[in-house]
């Protein structure tokens, strides 16, 4: 190697442990409340005040989880929340797809302009529509029912149906234009032949509604007034002011619970981590 | 009229249905209500503009824009910056690249309530993680969301810690900028700083404009993170200490679900909606004329 | 995979709708998200269901703000609590039912403590809430601090000099680094009123916005000092969600504590050598110690049941209060029960500090100015973040007094739009007008 490839290596060297350095420092860093979550999570309620603290507990209580976990399963909070997705998983990838596959496969006057509309709602602050939405649910008897946070999901949500229209922009038209000839009817074709080939994005728009439903607070909280029906989001705000009757804050069982509802999220992320990623980057990509 | 408008419409009409009834409907209502003096129970009475003239009047107003104007103009830049300081790490070929793009990702997915639950802690004067490491090198670490001066940075502390959503986008325009470019540019002797400059940059700056959109519109409505870790219970106590964490959204919800001034509560969603808009067109604006977009714009 | 989504999607919309009909004769009880206390009321429901036929449902509750919002939906629990704040607003909106008629047949209604009788009766004369819980307070101390500083206890006749005195003894900071490893004490900021009424402020019958006369001036000033002489921990620290007071006081951080008397907490988990004292008096001033009864219970007007729900409310104020026998009562054997029942109550002052509280059966003059309800909603708002800096020190108490007008301007407004907003009755409308009209701003 000629003297100016070796320093040429040696830069390169360097560069790279100095990247690895940041990213070490910074992985470290963004590691760390998790890692104090868990550490906490399984102290004694008094180690959690102990001053110096001791990441490794004295007393590994596991007990903390279970009570973490019966919180949560008594509190129905966990059922809630299934209750309440699974349903609006189904019905907004359906629905979104409906809706996508009009806007990209139809031609008529003004699509172009509803779509334009359709893509500037999404820009749109939930704040000016929630009022007169609380009113109309209350006139309609629908308050502390998961009515609010279902019926909505069965209109489509503009975010995947800009994702998914665009998806359908790329499928090839042979299968369907076949299809039409042999007399199937437009629904069918949707059903039979669009849908099986968007699975990829099917499955991104399950997976980002089941992790936008999962997390939502604000819903819950406007619409749920029973304990008994909430969510998890909810049970967790409720679990910070009344985990112990005496009015004593159990942060340890409460990191605990935090974790066990942080982690369907982490799960879901490990499995289907291309789909993620690919669903931001088309999102971004306008 | 022919078969493919009809279809076309029918397959749509989900859509235009969700809109009319969920979105446009009840926009102009909440015109409407921002012109009353409505509770939940009562029916509204018309009061002109007296809502708008109460709003321009009223302190607390402006008190909850500026802490919303701090919070979103300290806030996104940063988070702009470390999304941007990450991604160019993780373009780098190192060994374990997953890895390190799923510590940083992670947080950003998580429930806003637990991860408001564990910041809750981690900044607790006494006890918490920041301040006990401050102690370690010495500092006397604040009180955080106890003090006024400290909370809105707390807050912004907190949302540093997830910005993987911004980095991932990031990161995927970086990745897209063609290596010939780069490259040629070295052979000619440019800088690395030079290179970043004069062709990354540009060359990313949609996917940076995408960014600073979506997270100064994230920002204008923050809500949970100061609802869980601030809105106490007591009337005057929601907003953290002198109400410094009262973000417009959370005096929203205040006026709206606690003391059910729904009318007024309606005038003050239309201002918030004003102001984003306003944001994201200065935003545009802005970005017009420096945002280089390959093959032309849109 | 596409049968499944639309079967759970069916099977959803199915179960989200609407809950179960209950019989006519079960009344539901919003009741506080306590689990101790959920538990201790289970079984008594089962003996009360044996002996009335009235089922009680239980809908552990927390934030009121959620009732108005049920109310509004028309789901209104039948029994629930309300607080001072929201009583009078609701009952102006004739959304709580008026208990004179029950009140006038019940024999109960003599047998409880006169000021659960006044702290019952609103503005206009009706009856809308009944007590359900009832406190006095008190100073928590380690007795084995003072006897290794070398102080005498407190007597039950101690003057706040004696007070600051013993603070002082017992605050240790032995590295000497300005921050004590304990304080001598540390007093919760919801105590400032009571002490102001320890020190004679006086109270207007018919106050309907803020006013901070000179005594709770003092006393504003005294508790400011003594965190400036760093006897207590700054307010803000102790108020960050961690450790409770009651876990200071067990801990050692703090020596001395003020706390409502009886606390479930402290009772329960104090395991250091305490006991309690009386609040101290000010120099040559009469002390008074009185209960407070913090809001109460109260019937929806929309109940299908009235009997029931009041025959619920009875039980749950009497029999099935969360310390038995309930202290709402007049002439009960409150204290020893309550030894019996927590056997280390026993020789901490408890008996003395409670009888004390006996002797002055006005009760907490605060809770019957009449208004007090309606405005401290709008008072608040507005006070807190001035209160906010007095404790940070952005502002001094002549600063914070000199704001009480721009304050009371401010609820003045409030108060004349909620008259204007609708759906008041008209008996309280005149009440209020006649109030604002009466009132200096």
């Amino acid at each position: 190697m000629s003297a100016t490839g070796e320093i040429a290596l040696a830069g390169r060297v360097f560069r790279l442990s100095l990247i690895y350095g940041a990213l070490v420092t910074l992985g470290a860093l963004f590691s760390l409340p998790v890692l104090w979550m868990i550490s906490s999570s399984l102290h004694r309620l008094p180690d959690v005040f102990a001053q110096p603290y001791r990441w490794l507990p004295e007393v590994w209580q596991w007990e903390n989880y279970v009570r973490a976990v019966t919180i949560l399963l008594v509190g129905r909070f966990f059922l809630n929340t299934m209750v309440i997705t699974f349903p609006v998983m189904a019905a907004t990838v359906l629905s979104s797809a409906l809706v996508a596959y009009g806007f990209a496969r139809f031609r008529f006057p003004g699509r172009d302009v509803l779509f334009s509309l359709c893509l500037g709602t999404m820009m749109l602050p939930g704040q000016v529509t929630m009022i007169p939405l609380y009113i109309l649910f209350a006139r309609l008897g629908w308050v502390d029912t998961y009515l609010p946070l279902i019926v909505p999901a069965l209109f489509g949500s503009p975010f995947y149906i800009f994702l998914l229209r665009q998806f359908f922009m790329t499928i090839p038209r042979d299968s369907e234009e076949a299809a039409l000839i042999d007399g199937a009817s437009r629904l069918r074709i949707w059903w039979s032949i669009i849908l099986p080939q968007a699975r990829p994005a099917l499955a991104t728009v399950l997976i980002f509604t089941f992790i936008g439903t999962w997390n939502d607070f604000f819903g819950p909280l406007l619409y749920i007034n029973s304990p008994e029906k909430a969510t998890l989001t909810l049970g967790l705000n409720l679990m910070k002011t009344q985990v112990l009757g005496s009015g004593v804050v159990e942060w340890n069982v409460l990191m605990a619970a935090s974790l066990l509802v942080l982690l369907p999220n982490a799960i879901l992320f490990f499995l289907a981590q291309r789909h993620f990623i690919s669903g931001i980057s088309m999102g971004a990509g306008k | 009229m022919k078969e493919e408008t009809k279809q076309g419409w029918l397959f749509v009409s989900p859509w235009v249905i969700g809109f009319v009834l969920l979105t446009a409907g009840p926009m102009l209502y909440s015109l409407y209500l921002s012109f009353t003096a409505s509770s939940l129970l009562s029916p509204p009475q018309w009061v002109g503009v007296e809502n708008y003239r109460r709003m321009f009047a009223d302190p607390i107003f402006y008190r909850s824009l500026s802490n919303t104007a701090y919070y979103a103009f300290l806030g996104v830049p940063l988070g702009m910056l470390l999304s941007l300081l990450l991604a160019l790490l993780l373009n780098a070929p190192v060994i374990g690249l997953g890895i390190f793009r799923t510590l940083f990702f992670l947080p950003s997915v998580t429930n806003t309530v637990a991860m408001s639950i564990l910041w809750l802690w981690l900044l607790n004067p006494e006890f918490g993680l920041i301040n006990t490491a401050l102690a370690a090198v010495g500092i006397d670490g604040p009180l955080w969301l106890q003090d006024e001066a400290w909370s809105k940075p707390a807050l912004v502390l907190m949302s540093l810690w997830t910005v993987g959503g911004q980095m991932i986008i990031t990161l995927a325009a970086l990745q897209g900028v063609p290596k010939e470019l780069t490259e040629a540019a070295s052979l000619d002797g440019a800088g690395a700083v030079k290179r970043f400059w004069a062709i990354t940059l540009p060359m990313i700056s949609p996917a940076l404009l995408f960014n600073l959109i979506m997270g100064l519109v994230g920002a204008l409505q923050v809500f949970t993170q100061a609802f869980v870790m601030t809105g106490g219970v007591q009337p005057g106590s929601e907003g953290g200490p002198n109400q410094s964490t009262l973000f417009i959204v959370l005096y929203i919800y205040k006026k709206a679900f606690q003391e059910y001034d729904m009318g007024y509560a309606s005038a003050l969603s239309w201002a918030l909606f004003v102001i984003i808009v306003l944001c994201t067109w200065a935003a545009w604006r802005f970005a017009r004329s420096r945002v280089h977009y390959e093959g032309g714009a849109t | 995979m596409k049968r499944y989504i639309l079967l759970s999607f069916l099977v959803s919309l199915l179960a989200s709708c609407g809950g179960s009909p209950g019989d006519d004769r079960t009344i539901v009880y919003n009741c506080a998200a306590n689990t101790s206390e959920i538990a201790a009321l289970r079984p008594a429901q089962e003996k009360f269901f044996a002996h009335s036929g009235i089922r009680v449902k239980l809908n552990p509750f927390s934030g009121e703000e959620k009732l108005y919002a049920m109310m509004a939906a028309g789901q209104a629990p039948d029994v629930f609590y309300t607080n001072n704040a929201v009583r009078d607003r609701l009952a102006a909106e004739g959304r709580l039912l008026d208990l004179r008629p029950f009140v006038e047949k019940d024999p109960v209604w003599q047998r409880l403590r006169p000021e659960v009788r006044a702290a019952a009766v609103s503005a206009d004369g009706g009856i809308y809430s009944i007590g359900n819980y009832t406190q006095t307070a008190g100073v928590y101390y380690n007795r084995a601090a003072f006897a290794a500083a070398g102080i005498a206890p407190p007597s039950m006749d101690w003057t706040w000099a004696d007070f600051k005195a013993a603070a002082k003894a017992l605050t240790h900071d032995e590295n000497g680094d300005g921050k004590p490893e304990r304080y001598g004490v540390f007093i919760p900021a919801h105590f400032i009123e009571t002490l102001a009424l320890m020190n004679h402020a006086p109270v207007t019958h018919d106050a309907l916005f803020l006013q901070i006369s000179a005594e709770e001036r003092e006393v504003y000033a005294e508790y400011l000092g003594l965190m400036q002489d760093g006897v207590m921990p700054d307010l803000r620290r102790v108020q960050a969600m961690g450790m409770q007071a009651a876990q200071m006081l067990q801990a050692g951080r703090v020596a001395m504590l003020m706390e409502s008397v009886l606390h479930p907490g402290l009772a329960e988990t104090l395991t250091i050598d305490w006991a309690v004292a009386p609040l101290p008096r000010f120099g040559d001033k009469a002390p008074r110690y009185f209960r407070s009864a913090s809001g109460g219970l109260s019937i929806s007007a929309t109940t299908k049941n009235p009997p029931d729900a009041w025959r619920t409310l009875v039980w749950l104020i009497s029999e099935a209060a969360p310390y038995q026998p309930s202290p709402m009562l007049a002439a009960v054997p409150f204290v020893a029960a309550q030894v019996e029942k927590y056997p280390q109550l026993k020789g901490r002052g408890f008996r003395e500090v409670w009888e004390l509280s006996e002797q002055f059966p006005g009760g907490d003059p605060r809770y019957f100015v009449r208004f007090a309800n309606w405005s401290m909603g709008p008072v608040m708002t507005r006070f807190q973040p001035w209160l906010d800096r007095l404790w940070s020190g952005a502002a001094t108490i002549d600063e914070v007094v000199a704001a009480v007008p721009e304050i009371n301007a401010g609820v003045r407004a409030d108060l004349e739009r909620q008259l204007q907003s609708g759906g008041l009755r008209p008996e309280w409308k005149t009440l209020l007008e006649q109030a604002l009209a009466d009132a200096q701003p």
